[in-house]
């Protein structure tokens, strides 16, 4: 029977990570994968990642694929695709389905980086044609070029639900609401802004009542739930809409872990069913190992690390390396996992109820709540200051772990320092020039460049753009305020594209000075 | 609620359950000990669902015929659940010279006890189901025989037992049994204590290493059976199918998926880990093959799931059943040898019989626990 | 798991929720009201309500159905839906025809 050193199991992020390291050790690689493209959820990916310029920041999710292709490449990984594992068997055997036939074979080691499933949730008429999963709608959108719907109500306000949201305001789809049932939004704040600033209305303590329509939806009717979640009477919404998105959160993909005997355990903060295993992990049974989503639901950017590690740990399983060198690979690793487990949104602090941030300012309820930091909570904010001139003003108001916009700024006027979750601070000894390269650098697109004395009475703003067609200069109409209402008219002043953005156009608009610290976005038709 | 109760019966699965429901039905009180967390963990869930008389043993065969002719026809209505019971027939194919002996002499056997059974050609075979292949040259036709959902069925006798009054508990694991002044009465398990006047041991193979507590021996070891379902297609046909050197069988359920069981020739010769019932990988391809030489229209058809179970194989493939008189106390019902589903009803009606009259209406002796002789 | 649990522990009565026609495993149409009646009738572990009603055994394998199940039963029973057992997993991860798993590649190939 064939074997090889190494069977993984998903050509996702954490699979291909832990072959590279493997194959990069000397071990005999395979990787199958049941898609017809590998990368996993990357190539769904349209945004830039959260992160340290080490680890994929300000890259966006599918260019993150390419690169990890072209590196397994190189380590001489053979990845397999439409290739289907169907089963996990004694002694590491798998069997998996390739064309029409079907192959044994044995790993003497086994990574399993199946990633996740989606969750659903029920309502009256969730089985109407148009309730779609968040994940199938990113698939329509970015993998196929289809739109989804016309008018969409996304249920769901974890990373998820609003990256989603907004990547179907950027195809073009009206996203009428983005509603969830908990009191607060669950996804980081600045992915949560950009979609306020658009315009979409956030219902939070609300869910779906009913899903409306014959053969199809129609419409959906939602309400307010009181904290025992049952709907409050009289509170009832109701929305045309084509398509119900619904982004309530992922489930281990677990079951070959299962199959072969791994212990397993039924934990809420895992996302469901996940293989006990340690910190680079080896699950209960000696030589299978999960990793990424499958091993409990985290983002990408930690995925490819525990991916990494896990491709280590088994080169040192098989004796491809000593028990040292293991120990010094996974140093760095180490610490990079752990820095992007810090902050708010760490895995540690998933249910707490968090009040203020790390420097001890308090967090912006209206964000949580509605989606954008209100105008009376937003100067509190370290990357928020007003002086002469054009200089960056950073929304940033959670604790995250992230910071390429320290290193995008040519002046150094922006600081974050040692701790990658510290909000930005804007260093006020040094001079914008305007150049932009914060604003595309900043993967929530919460940076901004403000000159409230742009002239006769003026006030210009630049702001991130991701929408097409992009707007020309001189084209006039309404500047939008964070909570996505009309503040004023705006024209067009200035449109720049350059390569180095990586496609967030940078669109400077002109509106009354006063309104320079409240224009956050452009909208093209006077309504 | 005590530990006490009339009877107290070891084993959770249909047996245990079937005996559960009818000695409750006459008033008598009961625990049911079931060892895994699940009720008809065992074989119960993990047989083909055959209800047959054809194919075997004359000392079972009473037993068989008086269930099928009293039980079965009944028994959705009487459980309140749909046990897909269908009366069609079974067909025991071959397709060499020596499966034409097997059949002819396990049908001749059947006869003379007073089944209705006889031999019929390939042709006459397609008659019946046109859909087998042309390398079925001959087979064994009982038309009383037929098959139902052991999963529906199993749990369908437990739902009816606990609802009038039977106590059953999962996760219970027994570890034996203890005699009171000569008789069998207690039951140990990890935790806790059970009483009862009479005992019944129906725990499939587990059976063994309890019934040794109290000196008695079972003989009969693990074999490892694997089985198959597709996905739902459309009405083929309602016989129950098998071979005559019993290495493939099966049915389309009335959800319309076809459920087949088959063998890898490993059986008898896979890892002793009763705890895991994992599959073989090559078992279930080889079933595919020798399902798609019967049923070439089948080749299309998905399969959604395999599973393994153990089968609790007696040294002379037919069942210990009955009280062990040298033991009071103790009621033995164990090594169904893979076709205890069939006669789960009767056997269960039997034993709750004879432990309430002390009498059973179908002679049972045959199948007394110390049948067992060296062969010369 | 592997704990005991007494089957005639007293769960209440079964009432009848305004929602029990609800659909909840597609593959099979098993709607709500099914599952809960199902747990009143005894089934008080996510096996026995899968082998009672087929919830979760049709095409999808319980993708989409196993923690909307869970959560009924839990419910029903007054438990943690994680006090759960998930179903067993088995092979094949997905379904294939009977020819393509018939098929086994030679040696050398």
């Amino acid at each position: 029977m064939k074997r090889y050193d190494l069977i993984v199991v998903g050509a996702g992020p954490s699979g291909l990570s832990a072959a590279i390291e493997a194959a990069k050790r000397g071990l005999g690689v395979v990787v199958f994968d049941e898609n017809e493209k590998p990368g996993g959820q990357l190539f769904k990916q349209i945004h830039k990642f959260f992160g340290s310029k080490e680890h994929k920041a300000k890259i966006r999710g599918f260019v993150i694929g390419e690169q990890l292709l072209k590196e397994a490449d190189e380590a001489g990984v053979e990845v397999v695709l439409n290739a289907t594992v169907i089963g996990l068997y004694q002694e590491k055997e798998v069997v998996v389905r390739i064309g029409e036939e079907i192959r044994r074979m044995k790993g003497d080691a086994i990574i399993i980086a199946t990633g996740a499933a989606e969750n659903m949730v029920t309502f009256e008429g969730w089985t109407l044609p148009g309730v779609i999963g968040a994940g199938a709608a990113q698939t329509m959108m970015n993998l196929h070029g289809v739109r989804p719907g016309k008018k969409i109500l996304m249920l769901g306000s974890g990373n998820v639900g609003l990256v989603v949201s907004f990547q179907l305001l950027q195809c073009g789809c009206e996203v009428v609401a983005l509603v969830d049932a908990a009191p607060k939004i669950g996804g980081y704040g600045v992915h949560a802004a950009k979609v306020a600033r658009t315009g979409v209305p956030f219902y939070l303590s609300h869910t779906i009542v009913k899903a409306e329509g014959d053969e199809c939806v129609t419409g959906v009717t939602i309400a307010e739930i009181d904290d025992k979640f049952q709907f409050i009477p009289g509170t009832e919404k109701h929305f045309d809409v084509d398509t119900i998105c619904l982004a309530v959160g992922l489930s281990p993909m677990s079951q070959l872990l299962k199959m072969a005997g791994c212990k397993m355990e039924d934990n809420p903060r895992r996302g469901g069913q996940a293989p006990i295993c340690d910190g680079y992990g080896r699950t209960s049974v000696d030589g299978i190992f999960a990793v990424g989503d499958v091993s409990g639901i985290e983002e990408a950017s930690s995925a490819m690390i525990e991916g990494r590690m896990a491709g280590i740990a088994a080169a040192e399983y098989l004796g491809y390396i000593g028990k040292e060198e293991m120990e010094e690979s996974l140093k760095s690793l180490d610490q990079a996992l752990d820095g992007l487990r810090q902050g708010m949104f760490a895995p540690k602090n998933r249910g707490k109820n968090i009040e203020k941030t790390e420097e001890g300012i308090p967090v912006s309820a209206s964000l949580l709540k509605r989606g954008f930091v209100a105008e009376d909570e937003i100067g509190r904010f370290p990357g928020v200051t007003r002086k002469s001139g054009v200089h960056p003003v950073m929304e940033c108001t959670q604790n995250i772990p992230c910071n390429p916009c320290q290193d995008a700024c040519p002046k150094n006027c922006i600081r974050i320092g040692e701790k990658i979750t510290s909000l930005p601070v804007v260093d006020e000894s040094a001079t914008c020039i305007g150049c932009g390269m914060c604003v595309a650098s900043c993967s929530g697109q919460a940076i901004f460049l403000v000159d409230e004395g742009y002239g006769e009475g003026c006030a210009s703003v630049t702001i991130p753009y991701e929408f097409l067609p992009l707007p020309e200069v001189g084209q006039k109409g309404v500047a939008l305020g964070r909570d996505g209402k009309e503040v004023c008219k705006a024209e067009v002043v200035s449109v720049k594209s350059i390569p180095a953005f990586d496609k967030t156009n940078l669109l400077t608009i002109k509106v009354p000075r006063e309104y320079g610290m409240k224009a956050r976005f452009f909208k093209k038709e006077v309504s | 609620m005590g530990n006490c109760a009339d009877v107290v019966i070891v084993g959770g699965g249909i047996i245990g359950c079937s005996t559960a429901y009818y000695l409750a039905k006459q008033g008598v009180s009961v625990i049911v000990l079931e060892g895994s967390d699940h009720i008809g963990n065992g074989g119960s869930s993990r047989n083909g669902g055959g209800v047959r008389q054809s194919g075997r043993d004359p000392r079972e065969l009473p037993l068989a015929m008086f269930g099928i002719k009293n039980f079965w026809p009944t028994l959705s209505e009487e459980l309140e659940v749909d046990c897909e019971y269908h009366q069609d027939g079974n067909l025991r194919l071959g397709k060499t010279e020596k499966h034409k002996e097997i059949l002819e002499g396990l049908t001749s056997r059947a006869a003379a006890v007073g089944l209705d059974v006889r031999m019929i050609d390939g042709d006459e075979v397609r008659r019946i189901n046109p859909y087998l292949s042309k390398e079925v040259t001959c087979a064994s036709w009982c038309p009383t025989d037929g098959h139902a959902n052991p999963l529906a069925t199993t749990l369908g006798f437990y739902k009816m037992a606990r609802r009038m009054g039977a106590r059953f508990i999962t996760g219970e694991k027994v570890a034996g049994l203890k005699k009171v002044k000569g008789s069998v009465r207690k039951v140990i398990t990890e935790q806790n204590t059970y009483e009862g006047e009479t005992v019944v041991l129906a725990a499939g193979l587990a059976s063994r290493k309890l019934a040794a507590t109290v000196g008695i021996d079972v003989p009969m070891q693990p074999v490892m059976l694997e089985a198959l379902v597709t996905e739902a297609e459309p009405h083929m046909f309602d016989q129950m199918l098998g071979t005559a050197e019993a290495d493939f069988y099966g049915h389309q359920t009335k959800h319309g998926s076809f459920v087949f069981g088959g063998s890898s020739g490993l059986e008898g010769f896979t890892k002793d880990d009763t705890a895991l019932q994992a599959n073989y990988s090559l078992t279930a391809p080889c079933i595919c093959r020798g399902i798609m030489k019967y049923f070439p229209d089948l080749a299309d058809a998905k399969i959604v799931r395999t599973w393994a179970g153990w089968m609790d194989k007696c040294a002379d493939g037919v069942p210990v059943l009955g009280r062990a008189e040298e033991t009071p106390g103790l009621v033995l019902a164990c090594g169904f040898s893979g076709h205890g589903f069939g006669i789960a009803p009767v056997v269960g009606n039997q034993l709750a019989e004879l432990v309430v009259t002390g009498k059973t209406q179908v002679d049972i002796s045959a199948l007394r626990y110390d049948r067992f002789r060296a062969k010369i | 798991m592997g704990q005991v649990n007494d089957r005639s522990r007293d769960i209440g009565a079964f009432v009848e929720a305004p929602d029990d026609d609800m659909v909840i495993c597609r593959c099979e149409e098993i709607t709500k009201g099914e599952i809960r009646r199902a747990v009143h009738d005894g089934m008080f572990t996510l096996t026995e309500v899968r082998r009672y009603l087929r919830t979760g055994m049709g095409l999808c394998q319980g993708q989409t159905c196993a923690k909307l199940v869970k959560g009924i039963v839990a419910r029903e029973l007054g438990v943690s839906p994680a006090e759960l057992e998930p179903a067993t997993s088995r092979a094949p991860m997905r379904p294939i025809e009977m020819r393509v798993f018939a098929n086994e590649a030679k040696e050398g190939e």
